[in-house]
């Protein structure tokens, strides 16, 4: 199994949708959602705002005035909002007053997972019979190739909670198995609808990182900053133009400071990617790690400091050379039982 | 379906970096659909950071780096590192001692580019067959079985290593003993060739048993 350490704290929530059938009844959340709605009308008059354009963020801030709290944890704190995100949404009972059960597979056991993969074989089914028609009518096949780098399918947290109900890895896979072949055949356009419903779009670029501006010295003299990191060290880089490339760290010249030609060639990678090296001068700063690891994070840093200086295409080049992604890799912890992280003790027969 | 070996700290969807200029550099000239879809996938997803051995210098080169690993002990890669430009530095003086005695007819066919030496005495090294060990009916057969690149490398550069730790005089540097081995690879002659092609004569001997492979 797949250990989730590289995941993202939204994915390591608890589904609760998919845990059982409800425990709140129909009628109870709808009296919450009145009690809400009234509240919210009652909290804005309080506050001298309209009743009618009162947001969730304008409640957000009413409540911390209101109910000022010094507790740490956010979530302990007081709490204001709407009924379906506070009790999240749960399989209703499934079976009528005399036992019999509604769905026609719900002695399956995952009925919400069979009915969907029935579902998804139906328009699979649909689409060969239009491909037939089609060649029975000598007309062209269409053959126009989906982009699928420009979006991802559906995690399987995300299908849990579309379902309802829990997804095992096998079945999730079969699921993406099956809508793969049906995106595969040529005529699948006629089930677009159906198949967005479980794919998600992925950020066009990963160009979310704002590039700042240049600024300038008192001389006039173009430079910008960066700070890098890697294992224990931190960095900052200040690159100056109009330089001779000559390059210092904490005081002292790289040949100085970095004795080993592997830290030099390191610091050098950005300039030498983009043919820069005689143009720029280098100032920085780098505390804690050790030699490779303040190496590698005045890389990064002096990487992030010429972004400024350089086209958008050639960030998008450093970025697939990765010059620009912090390296995530730290000291593993020993564990108990082992004498280091990996090594276990001497094995001894007696 | 994703299975990882040994966990690592990228998340799964991260695509390993491109560190050659020449590769970002070509416009529109690519040779493959297959690598226009690459270089779409690229603009999507996230990328590793790039270690500290590799560089787009045109000093680092991937097979070097490789071996300089294999040769490290301890985590020792500043020494590792400087053994490994000794012994180019030894073959570049022992070919250049050749290219200056030799007449002039011959002084074309002298190669005196360490670089070009330690890839051609690692492609005469590399065995195209290797043999594995199948359990059959209680018994042990050694099978022939066919090698990846990335195996044959490996095993080029382990028996090279090998080859000069153990089997040379106590008092002799590595720098010296490994050019000697790599200048004698790249002319097919010397230890490690011997052991190649022992290993094709069992592989040869061993054909009978070709059929117990399954993959």
């Amino acid at each position: 199994t797949l250990r989730l350490i590289c995941t993202t704290t939204a994915v390591q929530r608890k589904n609760v949708g998919a845990s059982g059938p409800e425990k709140y009844t129909e009628a109870f959340i709808k009296k919450q959602i009145e009690e809400f709605n009234l509240g919210k009308r009652h909290l804005a008059n309080m506050m001298g705002e309209d009743p009618e354009t009162f947001t969730q963020e304008d409640i957000d801030r009413a409540i911390a005035y209101l109910f000022p709290s010094g507790l740490f944890d956010k979530r302990a704190r007081p709490l204001m909002k709407h009924p379906t995100e506070v009790f999240p949404e749960q399989r209703k009972i499934q079976w009528g007053e005399d036992g019999r059960p509604f769905h026609f597979l719900f002695y399956t056991g995952k009925q919400s997972y069979y009915s969907l993969m029935h579902e998804t074989y139906e328009k699979f089914l649909n689409v060969q019979k239009h491909q037939d028609q089609l060649t029975a009518q000598d007309l062209p096949v269409q053959k126009e190739k989906r982009n699928l780098a420009g979006s991802r399918w559906l995690t399987k947290i995300e299908l849990e909670e579309m379902l309802l109900e829990q997804v095992s890895d096998d079945d999730y896979s079969r699921f993406i198995q099956l809508l793969q072949k049906l995106v595969a055949l040529p005529c699948a356009d006629i089930e677009e609808k159906y198949i967005q419903k479980f794919s998600k779009e992925l950020p066009v670029q990963l160009q979310k990182v704002v590039i700042e501006p240049l600024q300038h010295d008192e001389r006039g003299v173009a430079f910008s900053t960066g700070e890098g990191k890697r294992k224990t060290a931190r960095a900052t880089a200040v690159v100056y133009d109009n330089g001779t490339g000559k390059i210092t760290v904490n005081g002292i010249d790289i040949l100085h400071y970095f004795p080993v030609l592997q830290d030099r060639e390191q610091l050098l990678f950005p300039f030498q990617f983009l043919g820069r090296i005689g143009i720029h001068d280098m100032v920085c700063t780098v505390s804690g790690g050790g030699r490779s690891a303040q190496a590698g994070a005045i890389r990064l840093a002096s990487a992030k400091a010429l972004r400024s200086f350089v086209t958008e295409k050639e960030v998008e080049f450093m970025r697939q050379a990765g010059l620009l992604t912090v390296d995530p890799r730290v000291k593993e912890r020993k564990k108990p039982g082992q004498e280091g992280s990996r090594r276990k003790f001497t094995w001894k027969k007696r | 379906r994703i299975m990882p070996v040994r966990w690592s700290r990228y998340n799964p969807s991260y695509l390993e970096p491109e560190v050659k200029k020449e590769s970002h550099q070509k416009p529109l000239e690519e040779l493959t659909e297959e690598q226009r879809e690459q270089m779409e996938l690229k603009a999507v997803r996230p990328i590793k950071a790039a270690p500290p051995s590799l560089s787009s210098s045109v000093f680092s080169d991937p097979m070097i780096s490789k071996f300089t690993n294999m040769m490290m002990k301890s985590g020792n890669k500043v020494l590792a590192r400087s053994l490994m430009s000794q012994t180019l530095e030894a073959i570049k003086r022992k070919q250049l001692e050749k290219y200056h005695k030799a007449p002039e007819n011959e002084k074309e066919t002298i190669e005196c580019n360490p670089y070009v030496i330690f890839h051609q005495a690692l492609k005469n090294c590399q065995p195209i067959i290797g043999l594995s060990n199948i359990t059959k009916g209680g018994k042990t057969y050694q099978v022939p079985v066919p090698l990846t690149d990335n195996r044959k490398c490996f095993l080029a550069m382990k028996w090279l290593i090998t080859e000069c730790r153990e089997n040379k005089h106590r008092r002799t540097l590595m720098p010296e003993k490994l050019s000697q081995e790599l200048l004698l690879a790249f002319n097919n002659e010397g230890p490690v060739i011997k052991r190649k092609h022992v290993l094709h004569k069992m592989a040869e001997a061993n054909r009978a048993y070709a059929h117990f492979r399954w993959w």
